[in-house]
């Protein structure tokens, strides 16, 4: 009994583990299955045979690169954008004392709970009006609404984690604020600053709302509404097609999770659900 | 330091440094409040704005309605049925969350094989994009192909495929339970990082006392966790509340209204039946709406500060 305790435990959570994970293993099976097979009833469950050719097909006949490549210029563009701005504005909120801060601070976390729905239709008027409509830099405004009051708000939790004396101690030597934020509290931040571009990055990334409403030119749609209008086009759907396409824009964050995980984890502890 | 050493110690808060660091501070803030205001409080103040118009979507004309469309808000049948399916869809897929994110917590704290693979596999469908999300669960509820009403009937659970998205209740769990899947990790990242903290003499005192297992769970785990539970609850509340991608992209609201929130409902008002200042009116009477989870939100994280 005291060894088949930990097994059956083991099994059980594997089990559930398998469960959750499941929809994705079955994404991988679909995408890599020949067309014949797909098909099937009841469904294979182990492929009989596989192949790569839906990989090869989306690469080469479908728009998906210049989807890619449109997401990973307003994904990285938002994030640079984002977090240099929040770096400054957290520093200012935690390290600054002057009329407004707590107010400020309030606001930040108001708007960090704010539907886009309610932001969504004066965004559109205002990029109509300007003329910014179907480009990306329409779309890397519109991600500013979340993502810097995001970015604010976790730069804000890493920053109160520095202790003040060092950077007290490195005034007493005689730096200036700044000379003080570039040697002293960057440094610390750092790991800080990684982990809200993580998520900031993967944010503006998986984004679909905006995407939907200020672009509706595919040669600027970013990976999220250019898929699914590869879906709604079909007049077959080709599912094999479709989970190609997922996997694929499931990459960084792949990476992100094979390379970067424990940062995604510590942007938990301080993204507001400490205990 | 000279400064401060030369000033007469009147009052530190108006020595020249302090100034002087107040204004830098404002300084390093404003890039931040110049964004701020143009994209997020301009924005919220047109919605209100907006809200007593009427303007035709395609046109952009319109005239001042007064509170018309609060009136149509009030009287009229879409916001109410509206609310009600945002409250059954936010109630049911968080209490899920809340129940398979504490279980799944419990038994991943516990000293499993490959601990950090079973965590990494679980957090996984929390960072997917939605997009990709409802694409792998279309196929997995497409009702002729789908691996979900095969599954079911491998098992003998079902002797039909179910039409899961087309039609009531089916259309109102299936999406119910995507959102579960995608957003519990949320809840087992939370409560596993609390889990650690709680100090393991608390659990060995229980023991010589003689408590088993479930009574160690109610006496100890859940009352510690009581804080970031509230916590978790309230932010996971407010996110499922104003869910737009998920439920957009699964059913549309479909069948007709069944699963059109509050969110699909300013979306459909706005860009499907043209009608903007009427859709602003909806926007804001669902912020209102949010502005009691968000109060309360807000006040349980300035308790803790």
């Amino acid at each position: 009994m005291k060894l088949l305790r930990p097994v059956l435990l083991n099994v059980f959570t594997w089990s559930l583990v398998f469960l959750i994970a499941f929809p994705l293993v079955w994404m991988i099976v679909t995408s890599l299955k020949p067309q014949s097979e797909l098909f099937r009833i009841p469904p294979t469950w182990i492929p009989e045979s596989v192949t790569f050719e839906h990989y090869w097909r989306l690469l080469s006949e479908t728009p998906f690169l210049r989807y890619f490549r449109n997401s990973v210029v307003l994904a990285t563009t938002t994030t640079l954008f984002v977090v240099a701005l929040g770096t400054l504005g957290a520093y200012s909120l935690v390290r600054f004392t002057y009329r407004g801060r707590e107010t400020l601070a309030l606001l930040v976390l108001f708007t960090y709970l704010l539907p886009s729905v309610v932001l969504i239709i004066p965004l559109y008027l205002m990029m109509v009006t300007l003329g910014l409509s179907n480009t990306l830099f329409s779309l890397i405004l519109a991600h500013t609404t979340f993502a810097l009051p995001y970015a604010l708000w976790l730069l804000r939790s890493f920053m109160e984690g520095i202790p003040e004396d060092l950077e007290n101690a490195a005034l007493v030597d005689g730096a200036t604020r700044i000379g003080a934020f570039r040697d002293v509290i960057f440094p610390q931040l750092l790991p800080g600053i990684i982990s809200t571009a993580l998520f900031t990055f993967i944010l503006s990334w998986n984004e679909y709302l905006y995407a939907l409403v200020l672009v509706n030119s595919d040669a600027v749609a970013p990976l999220t509404t250019g898929v699914m209008s590869m879906l709604i086009s079909a007049f077959n759907i080709e599912w094999s097609l479709l989970m190609a396409a997922s996997v694929m824009m499931s990459l960084p964050l792949i990476v992100v999770f094979a390379f970067l995980q424990s940062y995604l984890t510590s942007g938990f502890g301080a993204g507001g659900v400490k205990g | 330091m000279t400064a401060i050493a030369t000033d007469p110690p009147r009052s530190a808060v108006s020595s020249p440094l302090e100034r002087a660091y107040a204004r830098l501070g404002v300084l390093l803030i404003a890039p931040t409040i110049l964004v701020f205001t143009l994209v997020i409080v301009y924005p919220l103040l047109a919605a209100i704005y907006l809200s007593v118009f009427s303007i035709y979507t395609p046109t952009l004309q319109g005239g001042f309605v007064g509170a018309d469309n609060y009136v149509e808000l009030l009287t009229g049948k879409a916001f109410w049925n509206s609310l009600r399916v945002t409250l059954i869809w936010t109630v049911g897929t968080l209490t899920l969350q809340i129940v398979a994110g504490v279980g799944l917590a419990l038994l991943l704290h516990q000293n499993i094989w490959f601990r950090s693979l079973a965590r990494s596999l679980v957090l996984f469908p929390y960072f997917l994009s939605t997009v990709v999300a409802v694409l792998v669960w279309k196929w997995l509820f497409n009702d002729l192909y789908g691996a979900l009403n095969h599954g079911l009937m491998q098992l003998g659970i079902i002797d039909m495929p179910l039409d899961w998205l087309g039609s009531m209740p089916n259309a109102m769990i299936g999406v119910i339970l995507v959102g579960a899947w995608k957003y519990f990790p949320f809840v087992v990242i939370a409560v596993l990082a609390r889990l650690q903290t709680i100090p393991e003499n608390l659990y060995e005192a229980a023991r010589i006392d003689g408590a088993g297992p479930i009574a160690r769970f109610w006496d100890i785990t859940l009352p510690q966790l009581r804080s970031v539970l509230t916590v978790i609850i309230l932010l996971r509340a407010i996110w499922d509340f104003k869910e737009f991608d998920l439920l957009y992209l699964l059913t549309g609201g479909g069948p007709v209204t069944s699963t059109q929130t509050l969110s699909l409902l300013v979306y459909q008002e706005a860009f499907g039946l043209n009608q903007m200042g009427q859709a602003a009116a909806y926007s804001v009477g669902m912020m209102l709406v949010m502005l009691v989870f968000m109060v309360l939100y807000i006040r349980q994280t300035k308790e803790k500060a």
